[in-house]
């Protein structure tokens, strides 16, 4: 038995539960979803543990451009309001590339799925109630996976590692925003400045 | 000492280099030893069924001959590629290996890793060579499997911009008026593409174009390297940090976040920190479709053409330009992906992209720690050599059937 067998052989257990064909489809492929959307929290969390200084250094830098683009905006100062665009735009394409990782922690595990229910199930065809239509295994799938999502979002500040994860992340999303807030608490206060020439 | 210590620099970036050249010498011969086969003596009977394979994929299948020869439909051997019998069976290890590669590309430089990826998909794992060998014998075949490399392209390429854009959405960050004649533009530009050149361009063409398209980002790397190139990022630079040592921070700051003061077809302002932000919606939507297509066509490019574009368009600040752009790169590729499946039916090796994905990560995490050991610069002649190698073999490849390079 290869590898390949041996994770069929697994994940076909998920379909056999019930015994109802129908109900087996929706069952099975929604706990596929489900272990997708935690094996890929498992991976985003790892990614982020052992990313994170970097990724703060790039976000300060991100942020740090960001303000000073808008000061030189206030003061009507138009080169270095240039200046510091470009620098920001720059440092901003490189934390964008850097999030990559983090998608690719996230999502891998989808495809996974997919090529795996497309050996079993491409020929089945969901037919949709009213119209002639059917979905595929692609589009059912991906709406289990939303669903699973939502489910695990509200489930894994439950769960010790992922409770862990969730208020790590928390910490790192509050940082960030009240980092925008006192920007912006600042320009609520001040008296307006000129446009720039 | 600071001799020596340019020259171990130097040494270590002239290592990566031809272990980069190497790696993809040695990575394309083994991928491809399973393409060599004899050629057919007799005329071929077709195929005659989809095998059980959906859409154009299924069809084109049934159209191509079969037999052991190149070109022909081995119906004898196991499943390959996209479930094609003969078809190139993935080393799934050599496919984390370069996606490795790809997603440390990502976490240092950026931009040039949808290029790489691209490379793997047409000539690592041998795609490109299979897409070919179907020009004479099964065009439908060839021009179904280049949508599926583009395709593959898309995905890689358009999920970077997912995590940004919900973060940049969280945190309110997009200029909306700007954000929607761009996002439509994406889309307009994302869905006529894959109608249009979807199961029309031969392996070919498509690697002609990509191998132009690399040369140019080669050619924008390069010029950064030029004096000239570099004298403007120094000024920026310089310019930047003495607005910082200037500036205090209780400076004068007005209204918050983004807000649109006037819109019209052809002309319409939105506010940030009391300044006003012109643009044109008509531009912004043409600039949205153009972008699009380029990156829908060649499965790579959305990701650094937006910034500039937005930049020049309108001059808008960055604290915009990050959220809309993400957006539209999200939203164009997703489209894009949608098309090509749905309406010019590319054919999907979920495996191939899952395991590329773990590859990425892998790769994201090595990036950051090794990036200190290289300077940026050289990072950069790097990926000028490899865009130059690439550039070349793909453009005369594709444009003149032959490679200058080997």
């Amino acid at each position: 038995m290869n590898t390949y067998d041996w994770i069929d052989s697994v994940l076909i257990c998920l379909y056999r539960i019930t015994g109802n064909a129908l109900l087996d489809y929706y069952l099975g492929t929604f706990l596929l979803a489900f272990i997708a959307v935690v094996v890929g929290e498992l991976t985003i969390s790892l990614v982020f543990r052992i990313n994170k200084d970097h990724l703060d250094r790039l976000n300060a830098k991100v942020e740090k451009m960001s303000r000073l683009s808008q000061n030189a905006l206030c003061q009507g100062d138009k080169e270095s309001y240039k200046a510091c665009n470009k620098e920001g735009n720059e440092a901003f394409g490189r934390l964008f590339f850097n999030k990559f990782g983090f998608a690719a922690a996230s999502l891998w595990p989808i495809f996974l799925a997919l090529a795996w229910m497309q050996e079993r199930f491409n020929q089945i065809g969901l037919p949709l109630p009213w119209v002639k239509w059917e979905i595929n295994y692609f589009v059912f799938f991906m709406l289990c996976y939303i669903a699973a999502r939502i489910s695990f979002g509200r489930l894994k500040r439950k769960l010790p590692y992922f409770r862990a994860v969730h208020e790590l992340l928390l910490t790192y999303e509050q940082k960030s925003l009240r980092s925008e807030a006192m920007t912006n608490e600042k320009g609520a206060s001040a008296p307006p400045a000129k446009p720039p020439p | 000492m600071g001799k020596f210590e340019w020259l171990k620099k130097g040494a270590l970036i002239f290592l990566v280099l031809l272990l980069a050249l190497a790696f993809t010498s040695i990575l394309t011969v083994i991928a491809q030893q399973k393409q060599t086969v004899e050629q057919a003596k007799e005329e071929p009977k077709l195929v005659g069924s989809n095998l059980g394979l959906p859409g154009k994929l299924g069809e084109a299948i049934s159209k191509a001959p079969a037999g052991k020869g190149r070109g022909q439909i081995d119906l004898d051997a196991p499943k390959g590629a996209f479930g094609i019998p003969g078809g190139p069976d993935f080393n799934y290890l050599l496919a984390i290996v370069w996606a490795v590669w790809v997603g440390w590309i990502f976490s240092t430089v950026g931009a040039f890793g949808g290029i790489m990826a691209g490379v793997g998909h047409m000539t690592v794992f041998g795609l490109g060579d299979y897409a070919r060998s179907f020009r004479d014998t099964a065009p439908a075949l060839n021009k179904t499997l280049t949508d599926s490399v583009r395709t593959s392209n898309q995905f890689l390429v358009g999920l970077s911009s997912l995590i940004s854009t919900i973060n940049y959405l969280k945190q309110k960050r997009l200029a909306w008026p700007l954000g929607i004649a761009l996002a439509i533009g994406s889309i307009a530009g994302a869905v006529f593409i894959p109608m249009l050149t979807g199961g029309r361009i031969s392996f070919r063409q498509y690697q002609g174009w990509f191998g132009l398209f690399v040369f140019v980002v080669g050619a924008f790397l390069f010029y950064e390297l030029t004096p000239k190139g570099a004298a403007k990022k120094k000024a920026a630079k310089a310019a930047a940090q003495a607005f910082e040592k200037s500036v205090k921070e209780k400076a004068d700051l007005t209204a918050q976040g983004v807000t649109l003061k006037k819109f019209g077809i052809t002309k319409s302002t939105f506010t940030f920190f009391g300044s006003d932000f012109d643009f044109n919606p008509i531009w912004a939507f043409v600039g949205g479709v153009v972008i699009a297509a380029i990156s829908s066509f060649l499965g790579v490019g959305g990701g650094f053409l937006y910034v500039p574009y937005l930049t020049s368009l309108v001059g808008a600040p960055m604290f915009v330009v990050a959220g809309t752009s993400a957006m539209a790169v999200l939203l164009s590729m997703l489209t894009s992906i949608a098309s090509y499946i749905t309406v010019a039916k590319a054919g999907m090796d979920w495996g191939l992209i899952g395991v590329e994905l773990i590859g990425i990560f892998i790769g994201s995490m090595i990036g950051p720690r090794t990036q200190k050991y290289i300077p940026d610069k050289w990072l950069k002649i790097i990926f000028i050599v490899l865009a130059l190698y690439v550039g070349i073999r793909y453009f005369s490849a594709g444009f003149f059937g032959k490679s200058w390079v080997p």
